[in-house]
């Protein structure tokens, strides 16, 4: 029957599956090539993978910087939205207030809102990126979100400085050797479902990321403990705003403590103000009043434009030199030349000075690196006003003589004072000792830079024994130590307040070196408008003297010269063997370690290592002299001892560790 | 006529053998897009136990007296209706629309079920001896017959399968041989609807060119006037069912029109069948190598959108031979439908083949990009225990016809 409209039918039938398979035609074969490109497109997508950053250690393998590995949670709110029948939004809730202990309705509430991502929880440890590692809903994601972090919080925080939120350095080292640090990103190629969660990595197209480089720098952390300490008691003490400390080793220009008070905490830099976060060793210029008279008798002694031993008319202590007086704190009829810098008088040193051309002195002045950026490179370094001959007026030479009319950094002074007494060789100031590739292999070495000579050996020599004399007999006699032969001048400037000098702020400091005989150690104390007394005699030589007698008794064989010529020669090497004095201190069995403040490595605690990298845990560890064992790798996910418990010797700690890798993308 | 008693006279290996490969093409591809998918656990074994109890009950219906279907067609019908009924008051809601009936361990869907009575209901209607198709009040009665159902199921909403009725109810009547003016009467409410969807304009276009041709054809003013006014009323009544819809459907008929306008919403789904299906290739990337199937890229790929696992893992080769099975199967019901002598079980044959067809057309149709994304299954091939049993059950019915088809002069 109807025979008509079975071909009807037929016909439409048949039509109908030609067009299909024209359309099959068309999308799988025509097409084919658009539509893979799109497939793989959204299912293929590159991940940078982040490297980690490189550790900081100080000069003796203390680690002072390194990385805890966590992890933020996000959820992608549309495709939560798009997958509403499975409920994610409200397992997530449930789980999240589970693993964290907070309402579920505080986190249905963060999800109530109009942004395409939010986040729900903020670096995450391993135990908890564990606990919802099996843990995947729709929309959600994770995210390395690593921490930087400073163990001793704010020692050295001035050298250090601190990494921004995108873990790149701001600040210190972290800024100025960012590059070394940082590493090189990784790439990986991976399958992603629609979900947007991971599914496989395809290995072969991995780029891996290259970790950064380790660095070592020229830093003792007991010296910086030392420092910090003594600083922040003078502070104390003193009273005044600010204060600036710097170690450093004349023989190599190498920094071996440097802090400022009031300081910060790189954990928690965005708790700081800038005040505080400056580092003034190098950004704060001042003039140093008498500190720069050793510089001028140098130039002159150099020249051969004096005698230590000629005496001068020093006008009773007040002397009108053009149409200025100029004033000494004690009323001397005659003084030596020599005296006239243990004494520190102004009219002295301002007599003195006439007898050396402007050149000549503004050559010496220049060529120990005043008015000149020292090589530190650190943020922010001022340079220093140093006039040109040209533009010095009849006074300038005399003030600058005794420090006026001139501003410096702290580090410039220090880095003059080194050449003074090292043998007359200007060193560049370095931080940094050497750069360390992960694999081991030394990249590089910082050897010391010398920058030029500026006076001769002999000068040198003359140098060291008068500022000895400062300490012995002079201003500087609070700096005096029993044991080692300790050198200094002190220095009082009156602050420029509003265009004049202020008769209330002044500048206190005091630059002293040990032992005298080959000193191996210098450092400068600035107290900046201290309130309980205002020579440098009084406020920052003391300061000085705890500082260095701390350093001596920690070490006495460093410093003690005597009559043992084998020991003289050996420690007349710059380069000390860093390990035979570590046994010879064991030999001796004298000298006690510093119990640096705010230490979680030396107060003999256990530190809570998880959910660092096994590699910074064993670093730890080490260093506490605990012995351990482990179980896996990656992440520190448990340890045997307690965090906190007080660590007896020959312990032995189990650290359990495993890879985490948790379901998302890796974005940042 | 001789009458050749071996197994293929009594048996239509034709269309039990293409059948029986689209559910094992289904099977796998069942297993494939559910084999990575948490949220979809289990559901293969289900549709192993569903394929093989489907089977069982294709020899059931296959061996019952042909002379059942006449009997049980009007009951079967009140049934469905009844069904349709309860399951807007009782039926659980998944995804929207009220469709499922469940029962404990059983659950179903009434609509799938109402196929078969309609079908059966309206051949019966269509096959009296006094039916006169050219007659307004037996168009009308027939109309009836398949627009309760209809309906019922928009009233859900589903409205796909609300399409496949139209479809049906259409070719029910075509092949009970209404004049091809009768069939454009009919038909003219639909045209009516669809251009109502576009806009204003569109619509009273519509109405002006049915109103043409009845002046063409000289038909009387009552006549005509009813027919105008059927029209207008079909053209308000899509307009409120289009309002009816839930947002979703709207958008997904909106984004028919340009995909691309929402690619992450509505016409995602389109745009990822495509990219599935395009990037197989000729060959395919195999069995469970699927990456857009893999990564469930296409949301409960297992039910409607189960063409593109085939498409992407067996490639053109596998999209051809799928569609030829259809094809091969369609050939030889239409072959059956117009051997059959009886009238009501021809009609019956047509009306079971439309409901294949219309499901094709659709689901394939939407999974290339040639048709809106409307949720039906692919028959045979899908996930789903009611569609598999009824189209079983239904395949049934035309092989016994076939076995009976000399019985019948």
């Amino acid at each position: 029957m109807n025979n008509g409209r079975v071909l009807l039918i037929s016909v439409f039938v048949v039509l109908f599956f030609f067009v299909l398979v024209f359309k099959l035609f068309n999308v799988q074969i025509l097409e084919h090539e658009e539509y893979t490109y799109k497939a793989q497109r959204q299912q293929m997508s590159t991940e940078k993978i982040r490297p980690e950053r490189g550790l900081i250690f100080d000069r003796n393998n203390l680690l002072l910087v390194y990385n805890k590995n966590d992890v933020s949670f996000y959820v992608d709110i549309r495709m939560a939205e798009k997958n509403r029948k499975y409920k994610p939004k409200e397992k997530i809730a449930e789980k999240f207030s589970e693993v964290f202990g907070k309402s579920k309705s505080h986190y249905l509430n963060l999800m109530q809102t109009s942004k395409k991502h939010i986040c729900l929880e903020e670096k995450v440890s391993s135990e908890k990126t564990l606990l919802l590692k099996n843990f995947r809903v729709a929309g959600l994601y994770a995210v390395d979100d690593p921490t930087r972090v400073y163990p001793y919080n704010n020692l050295t925080s001035h050298i250090l400085g601190y990494v921004n939120t995108e873990y790149a350095g701001t600040n210190g080292i972290e800024r100025v050797y960012d590059k070394l640090l940082k590493g090189e990103e990784g790439i990986r190629l991976v399958e992603k479902n629609a979900l947007g969660e991971t599914i496989i990595v395809a290995e072969k197209d991995t780029k891996p990321a290259l970790p950064g480089d380790n660095l070592y720098l020229t830093i003792n952390k007991s010296y910086q403990s030392v420092l910090e300490e003594e600083l922040d008691s003078g502070l104390n003490y003193y009273g005044g705003t600010s204060a600036v400390g710097i170690i450093m080793d004349p023989n190599t220009g190498e920094i071996l403590a440097l802090a400022n008070k009031k300081d910060f905490d790189p954990n928690l830099y965005w708790q700081s103000n800038d005040e505080n976060r400056r580092n003034r060793s190098v950004t704060d210029t001042y003039e140093p009043g008498s500190t720069f008279k050793s510089i001028t008798i140098a130039s002159l002694l150099d020249q051969n434009l004096c005698r230590l031993d000629e005496t001068l008319n020093v006008e009773n202590g007040r002397f009108k030199f053009k149409n200025v007086y100029i004033r000494d704190t004690h009323n001397r009829d005659r003084l030596s030349v020599k005296d006239i810098i243990v004494e520190s008088s102004n009219i002295g040193i301002s007599k003195l000075v006439q007898r050396i051309d402007n050149e000549t002195y503004y050559k010496y002045v220049r060529g120990f690196g005043f008015g000149n950026y020292t090589a530190s490179k650190l943020p922010g370094e001022a340079n220093g006003t140093l006039k040109k001959p040209n533009d010095w007026t009849s006074l300038t030479k005399t003030f600058i003589s005794f420090g006026y009319e001139i501003s410096v950094t702290p580090l410039q002074l220090i880095s003059a004072y080194s050449a003074l007494i090292n043998g007359g060789i200007l060193y560049e100031p370095s931080l940094v000792k050497k750069q360390i590739k992960r694999n081991g292999i030394v990249v590089n070495e910082f050897p010391p830079i010398q920058i030029r000579r500026v006076i001769s050996k002999e000068t040198s020599a003359v140098l060291r024994e008068l500022l000895a004399s400062v300490v012995e007999d002079g201003t500087g006699k609070n700096a005096k130590i029993e044991s080692v032969r300790v050198g200094g001048k002190t220095g009082t400037s009156q602050k420029l307040v509003d265009g004049s000098y202020s008769k209330a702020e002044y500048n206190s400091s005091f630059v002293g070196f040990f032992p005298v005989e080959n000193p191996k150690v210098v450092c400068l104390i600035l107290v900046n408008s201290p309130t309980v007394g205002r020579y440098g005699g009084a406020v920052a030589a003391p300061i000085f003297k705890q500082i260095a007698q701390r350093i001596i008794d920690a070490d006495i064989n460093k410093f003690r010269i005597d009559d043992n010529n084998e020991s003289y020669i050996k420690y007349a090497v710059n380069d000390v063997d860093d390990q035979s004095e570590i046994k010879k201190k064991h030999i001796n069995n004298f000298v006690k370690s510093f119990e640096p403040a705010k230490s979680i490595i030396q107060k003999k605690v256990m530190p809570d290592l998880k959910n660092h990298s096994l590699r910074d845990g064993i670093v730890l560890l080490t260093q506490l002299g605990i012995k351990y064992e482990v179980k896996g790798s990656g992440r520190i996910v448990s340890q045997s001892i307690e965090p906190g418990a007080t660590l007896k010797n020959g312990l032995k700690c189990r650290l359990e560790c495993e890879e985490i890798t948790v379901n998302g993308t890796t974005v940042y | 006529m001789q009458i050749d008693y071996k197994l293929k006279d009594k048996f239509e290996l034709g269309i039990f053998f293409p059948a029986l490969f689209l559910i094992i093409i289904g099977l796998l591809a069942v297993f494939s897009a559910t084999s990575n998918n948490p949220a979809a656990e289990g559901n293969f074994q289900k549709q192993l136990f569903w394929a093989v109890l489907s089977i069982v009950i294709f020899f059931i219906v296959y061996f019952l007296p042909t002379n059942t279907f006449r009997m049980i067609s009007i009951p079967a019908y009140l049934f469905s209706l009844l069904l349709l009924v309860i399951v807007l008051v009782a039926g659980k809601k998944v995804s929207g629309a009220r469709s499922w009936l469940d029962l404990g361990l059983l659950g179903f869907q009434p609509a799938e079920f109402a196929k078969i009575g309609t079908i059966l209901a309206l051949s019966a209607f269509l096959s009296r001896r006094n039916t006169d198709i050219e007659s307004f009040s037996d168009i009308i009665k027939a109309l009836s017959i398949g627009f309760i159902p209809v309906a019922l199921i928009l009233l859900e909403p589903d409205m796909g399968t609300s399409f496949v009725f139209v479809g049906l109810i259409l070719t029910l009547i075509f092949w009970k041989g209404i004049s091809l003016f009768g069939l454009f009467l009919v038909l003219s409410p639909a045209m009516v609807a669809v251009a109502s969807l576009f806009g204003t304009i569109y619509f009273i276009s519509a109405v002006v060119i049915v109103l043409a041709a009845l002046l063409f054809f000289k038909k009387n003013i009552f006549f005509s006037g009813s027919i105008i006014a059927f029209n207008i009323g079909a053209g308000f009544f899509t307009d409120y069912v289009y309002n009816a819809l839930s947002p979703h459907q709207q958008k997904r008929i909106q984004s028919f029109i340009d995909p691309m306008a929402d690619p992450l919403g509505a016409g995602y789904n389109a745009i990822q069948a495509k990219v599935a299906i395009g990037s197989g290739g000729f060959f395919g990337k195999g069995f469970l190598n699927g990456n857009q199937t893999q990564l469930q890229y296409i949301p409960e790929q297992w039910t409607d959108f189960i063409y593109c696992v085939i498409g992407e893992e067996f490639g053109f080769i596998g999209s051809i031979v799928t569609l030829g099975l259809f094809l091969f199967l369609f050939i030889r019901i239409l072959r059956t439908a117009s051997a059959a002598k009886d009238e009501f079980l021809s009609l019956l044959i047509i009306g079971i083949l439309s409901v294949y067809f219309i499901h094709l057309l659709i689901n394939i149709g939407m999974v290339l990009g040639i048709m809106p994304v409307i949720g039906i299954p692919l028959p045979f091939v899908s996930y789903g225990g009611s569609s598999l049993l009824v189209n079983v059950f239904m395949l049934g019915i035309i092989a016994n016809i076939y076995r009976t088809r000399k019985e019948y002069t």
